[in-house]
């Protein structure tokens, strides 16, 4: 039961249109010379770039796990028909629309592999596989043209349901009416289903066949929790941004905070449990062609029983599950917004250093590898994601207007 | 009044309170702040859905439920790793292929359920706890009015317990306030009314059933029989089907374990040839290998040796394998026995071979998980590693001799 008003939104600014263009200028600027400098620091260390395609891969797949992440949220939103989260849901489509973008930065790592250079993924090099026959018996998967090909499949698929909800969610800011809602519904369970499907086979493709002797069925779970972790993470943050810019002051309240608050720490314990599940039957089987890829994020390549990359994990442990855990357990916390964005900002931190856990150990260097290289990595691929983000938001408004559950998320209460 | 009730209406009645009725939450929120403000204390709202915003206006403070939640669950990840560290590190210590006896990995899954389980007790019970249920009667029904407050309407109800009630005055109270339909009473009987006697009987009975299972068990704890003991479900216990050390009606010796037939072999059991299923040649071991002998068979070899047999011998062979380190760290007897010294190097192959299979000493057989050829694989290796640990200079190929120097 509703006992409060329902706040008017219609004269509330919603859009960008003002200083999106200029912020986008700035960004595409410092991603472009970030990726650059990138490129020169990482021919300057002088191994044929291989530090800079793990780093380039590192930061690559942290930003995708953005879209792919606010792709699922707009999605399962739809198949739930949720009311309570159509104030918010438009900055998950507008991160789920950069989707095309992530598939024209996956060029660097595509175009090597097409080349034939086995810097990044040693399936591609015909002496590996040759010292390798396991590895030769996944050919078939793993090669060249497949792996491009697949991927491209990934991203039409993918681009093509963020544009789907997108522009449906869009084009109902002008027309109104319950009918595109009612389309975007219809289609949003075939959308999670190939979600899933994608998501697992992408993240074998461009991460876990990094180490293409070693298997985990579970690695596309895990990889799927991630994103969606640093996908509500950036939807809180992104939220906030937009209010303290005097933007949906009034459709977004601190209910809306609360629920994904709530979301972002179940996600945080299903990332844990995910993680653990694919760690424990590993250890507790300790068959050597399973234990070597920890084997590898313990020992830090030396050869020593407990090297640098042992710390990274247990960091892993305690930033990314148990500190957060604790952090974010209380109502409180969550009712806080800025709080709340505190935690977010802490689990996109610990959710890059979940991708740079998974790729970085391939490179098989002594010590913990990180220098500027990564840095304008990180950079570069940030300047070009808030570009693109904000090229796709262009005038749209930030919020769908016209959803016929509008009312409903303007008046939601947490009970 | 009661009137599908008809037992009710002999016993007298007292006012147990005042009901206030409204027809919109609104009003009933703005009815809820006013009753506090008016300082009375036992009373309370009801409504078909959750109202948002009754709780600060009825001045209810948070729930301590979560603070609950949180002391159980922690005491359950407590009660966990305590009981697993307990149970297998100190009460009772098994050495397994030399794991570790108390090791975190293999504790979380337990520490997990046990935090999930201590958590969700606590909240529900808590919840029924702090909410006073189950609460059986409540005068409060003996109005009619108050059935639509499942439906579409809203009431405060005073206790006629309050200290600042009093049935005029709160009366006019009630009505004073915004939006109210009808202010009534509510009744309870002016005596308790008194539990019938088949009540008691039943209850009593019940008691002393619930007695016996315990006293059962007691009984069965203190003394000793020789009948086999009470199934309870019976069905995995007694099969149909003749076991073990059982008398059998069929043959004249009653015994239901039965040899084989003499001279005949069951399919695929004739293992004829005695040097390769049993390592001997007549009365003696045999000092050959009695299969082929190739890099493949090799590899298997040092694949299942590392399998079976490393955890206790070693990598090496030299008996320093991961079972005996743990023993030694914990000052168990241990009797480390080397694969590669003197004794080993002067065995018989086919001894080995048979030790494999029916084990030695406090070896346990492997026979049931070793096949006759990985046996011989194994053996094979077992040779390799005892050359490898003697050898010398003479071993080593000429040009890969300035290496080792």
């Amino acid at each position: 039961m509703h006992t409060k008003e329902v706040p008017n939104i219609a004269d509330e600014p919603n859009t960008l249109a003002d200083v999106g263009p200029r912020l986008r200028r700035y960004a595409a600027i410092v991603g472009g010379v970030a990726l650059a400098l990138a490129l020169i620091s990482g021919l300057f260390i002088g191994d044929g770039g291989k530090y800079l395609l793990h780093s380039y891969l590192t930061s690559y797949c942290f930003f995708l796990s953005l879209s792919l992440g606010g792709l699922f949220f707009v999605a399962v939103q739809h198949a739930s028909r949720a009311g309570w989260s159509v104030s918010v849901r438009r900055i998950a489509e507008i991160l789920g629309g950069n989707l095309p973008l992530m598939a024209l930065l996956a060029l660097p790592i595509l175009v090597p592999v097409l080349l034939g250079n086995g810097h990044l993924y040693p399936w591609v090099d015909r002496a590996y596989l040759d010292a390798h026959p396991v590895v030769a018996q996944k050919t078939a998967w793993l090669n060249g043209w497949s792996f491009a090909g697949r991927c491209a499949v990934y991203f039409a698929i993918w681009a093509l349901m963020a544009r789907f909800f997108l522009n449906g969610s869009t084009k109902q800011d002008e027309q109104g009416g319950t009918e595109l809602t009612l389309r975007m519904e219809r289609w949003s369970p075939l959308a999670l289903i190939l979600f899933a499907l994608t998501i697992t086979c992408a993240s074998v493709d461009l991460v876990m066949s990094l180490s293409p002797e070693w298997f985990s069925t579970i690695f596309g779970v895990y990889y799927f929790s991630g994103s969606t972790v640093g996908a509500l993470a950036t939807i809180i943050v992104v939220a906030c941004l937009l209010q303290r810019a005097g933007r949906l002051t009034h459709a977004i309240t601190v209910e809306h905070y609360h629920e994904l608050g709530k979301l972002l720490f179940a996600f945080v314990v299903f990332w844990g449990y995910i993680a653990f599940s694919q760690y424990m039957l590993i250890w507790y089987a300790n068959i050597p062609e399973e234990t070597r890829y920890y084997l590898a994020r313990q020992t830090g390549g030396a050869g020593a029983v407990v090297g640098p990359w042992a710390y990274v994990s247990l960091l892993l442990v305690a930033g990314h599950l148990l500190i957060p855990f604790v952090g974010l357990l209380s109502r409180h916390v969550k009712r806080n917004r800025k709080l709340l964005v505190g935690w977010a900002v802490w689990l996109l931190v610990f959710h890059w250093v979940d991708m740079y856990w998974l790729v970085m150990p391939s490179l098989g260097r002594p010590g913990l590898p990180f220098g500027f290289t990564d840095v304008f990595c990180i950079l570069g691929l940030g300047g070009a994601y808030v570009a693109g983000t904000l090229w796709i938001a262009g005038d749209r408004r930030w919020i769908a207007v016209k959803d016929p559950r509008m009312s409903e998320a303007l008046v939601f209460e947490n009970t | 009044m009661n009137h599908d009730r008809p037992s009710v209406p002999e016993t007298p009645q007292v006012v147990a309170g005042l009901l206030a009725e409204f027809d919109r939450p609104e009003t009933l929120v703005a009815a809820a702040a006013r009753v506090k403000a008016a300082g009375y204390r036992t009373w309370d709202c009801h409504s078909p859905f959750p109202v948002h915003g009754i709780d600060p206006a009825m001045g209810i403070r948070p729930t301590i439920l979560p603070w609950l939640v949180v002391g159980a669950g922690t005491a359950g990840v407590l009660v966990a790793l305590v009981m697993q560290w307990w149970t297998n590190a100190v009460d009772y210590p098994l050495n397994i292929s030399g794991k570790p006896l108390f090791s975190l990995p293999a504790n979380i899954p337990v520490t997990f359920e046990l935090l999930i389980l201590f958590s969700a007790l606590t909240a529900f019970l808590g919840a029924l706890a702090l909410n006073g249920l189950p609460f059986f009667s409540n005068p409060i029904f003996s109005n009619p009015r108050f059935r639509r407050v499942t439906n579409d309407r809203f009431f405060v109800s005073i206790s006629a317990a309050d200290p600042a009630f009093g049935e005029e005055a709160t009366r006019a109270f009630l009505q004073s306030l915004d939006g109210v339909a009808v202010v009534e009473p509510f009744h309870r009987p002016a005596a308790p009314p008194k539990i019938p006697a088949a009540f008691h009987i039943a209850g009593a009975l019940a008691v002393c059933m619930a007695c016996f299972p315990p006293l059962l068990i007691a009984y069965a704890r203190a003394t000793k029989s020789a009948k086999p003991r009470i199934h309870v479900w019976p069905d995995m216990d007694s099969q149909a089907k003749y076991q073990t050390q059982t008398a059998h009606p069929l043959f004249p010796d009653r015994r239901s374990m039965r040899a084989g037939v003499p001279g005949t072999v069951a399919v695929g059991r004739l293992n004829a040839d005695e040097r390769l299923y049993e390592g001997k040649d007549g009365e003696q071991w045999v000092t050959s290998v009695p299969v082929e002998i190739d890099a493949e068979r090799m590899r298997r070899g040092k694949e299942r040796y590392e399998i079976y047999c490393a955890p206790c011998h070693g990598l090496s062979g030299e008996g320093d394998g991961i079972m005996a380190q743990r023993a030694l760290e914990r000052e168990e007897p241990w009797v480390r026995r080397s694969l590669v010294d003197d004794y080993a190097v002067k065995l018989p192959v086919g001894s080995i071979f048979n030790t494999i299979r029916h084990g030695k000493n406090t070896m346990l057989p492997y026979g049931a998980q070793v096949p006759p050829a990985d046996r011989w694989a194994i053996v094979l290796y077992v040779k390799a590693l005892q050359r490898a640990q003697n050898a010398t200079i003479d071993d080593v190929p000429e040009e890969l001799r300035d290496k080792l120097q």
